[in-house]
């Protein structure tokens, strides 16, 4: 059971337009592993300035990548103008990604992460993520599996459903909202002690599952 | 280089997440480059920001592909600052991080005396963080403190002992406002360390006061 949801966790959709919490078991069979062909894919635009491995990468990746920016925040519109800057850095650095150092998807998810905090840096101004959740994580009881749910997606939830609730929700308030360790100790009104503990036992438990799956 | 003390998970989550101020993603860069461990951590850190990513919902792009590819000719508009992959050599050389990120040779830095064997260079402030080079000669007993925030010291060059742990070249100190230490210098060599630290430090005696209020520390 806990395997199955773990799959789920990590496999993305195979039509990534459209929002397929759980994707078909057949669909998934005919799909070489996805995070392999995402580097193969990223290898030949690479080596070969490949057009149409841009574009099956761009329908893999693109929606994807604009979820996760409306998350942490951004309107359509900047998420979009966003989104257009990363996968132009996409082809342009191309040259620079090594397979050997990471999987596409951590490369690209770098490269959006990286823009997002160039972005913030550049604003200089607190950006609406920082308050987005806050009155959500004030309150307990539905906290967990309905934000989680309505943040990340189904697939998500399965992957934080694996571990205790309270180190759940700092791994969430890190990775969806953006906030340091201080600012969720903060918010939480929790020792900095507290809530190091959580992110370092939370991030074993999901490591340890992803690696396992990887 | 022989790293063995590692900043909190929690501080490499930050820097994955992008949740770090300049300067303490700065300190924490600077021993990236250094501890192939924490380099691990990071990128653990990242596949699973990665594995968040493509879990998360979708939203359709009005974007196409064709036009991406379109804009090719003109210039990427965003050049980024971070290197896609932190730099792995594994050594911390002084003059590398210090023309990498602070613009200027150590002898231009703003040193001033800050006790006996002690100097201090203040290279940035910000709202409440600051950030320093901190210089001090073999066996200096600096002023014991506590800390109303974090504070991470990276040795760059020699050693301290802060309790019972020796930090060496490549290690970081990693305290906050549950620890209340005095680092001692070895009697080896000078010791030269890349702090970051939020809100004022707390010290024990009066003296350290005083001068805090003219060093701004
Ligand atoms: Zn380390």
């Amino acid at each position: 059971m806990l395997t199955q949801l773990m799959t789920d966790a990590i496999t993305p959709p195979l039509e990534t337009a459209a929002v397929v919490p759980f994707p078909a078991e057949a669909t998934r069979l005919a799909e070489v592993e996805p995070t392999v062909r995402e580097t193969e894919l990223l290898l030949k635009i690479r080596d070969a300035r490949d057009r149409g491995a841009f574009a099956d990468l761009f329908g893999r990746f693109a929606p994807k990548i604009k979820g996760y920016l409306q998350r942490t925040g951004l309107n359509a519109e900047d998420a979009e103008n966003i989104l257009q800057d990363i996968m132009i850095a996409v082809w342009n650095k191309a040259r620079l990604f090594d397979p050997l150092r990471a999987s596409a998807r951590t490369w690209i998810y770098s490269l959006a992460r990286n823009r997002l905090i160039d972005m913030k840096r550049a604003e200089q101004r607190e950006y609406a993520a920082l308050e987005r959740y806050a009155g959500e994580t004030a309150g307990d009881a539905v906290y967990e599996e309905d934000l989680l749910a309505r943040a990340m997606g189904q697939n998500s939830v399965a992957l934080l459903a694996l571990i205790p609730p309270e180190q759940a929700r700092v791994l969430l308030m890190a990775y969806v909202e953006g906030k340091s360790h201080r600012e969720i100790a903060r918010e939480l009104n929790l020792p900095i002690g507290t809530v190091k503990s959580r992110a370092r036992l939370a991030f074993q438990r999901v490591r340890g599952i992803l690696e396992k799956n990887a | 280089m022989n790293v063995t003390q590692h900043p909190d998970t929690a501080w490499l989550l930050d820097y994955a997440t992008g949740a770090l101020s300049r300067n303490f993603e700065l300190v924490l860069g600077a021993h990236l480059m250094a501890c192939a461990h924490c380099r691990t951590e990071l990128r653990a850190a990242e596949r699973l920001g990665a594995a968040l990513m493509m879990a998360g919902s979708a939203e359709r792009p009005q974007l196409a592909p064709q036009r991406v590819l379109e804009a090719e000719a003109s210039p990427s508009p965003w050049v980024n600052a971070r290197a896609l992959s932190a730099g792995d050599t594994d050594a911390l050389d002084l003059q590398t991080v210090v023309s990498q990120y602070l613009d200027c040779g150590l002898g231009a830095l703003p040193w001033r005396s800050a006790g006996r064997g002690l100097q201090i260079a203040r290279l940035r402030s910000e709202e409440e963080e600051r950030l320093w080079l901190v210089k001090a000669a073999p066996g200096t007993v600096l002023p014991r403190h506590s800390h109303t925030g974090s504070e991470l010291t990276l040795v760059l060059k020699g050693a301290f002992f802060s309790g019972q742990t020796i930090y060496s070249a490549g290690d970081i100190e990693d305290a906050n406002e549950c620890v209340d230490h005095q680092p001692v210098v070895t009697r080896e060599s000078e010791c030269l360390c890349l702090a970051v630290t939020e809100g004022p430090l707390r010290f024990r005696s009066w003296l350290p006061r005083i001068a805090q209020s003219y060093l701004g520390i």
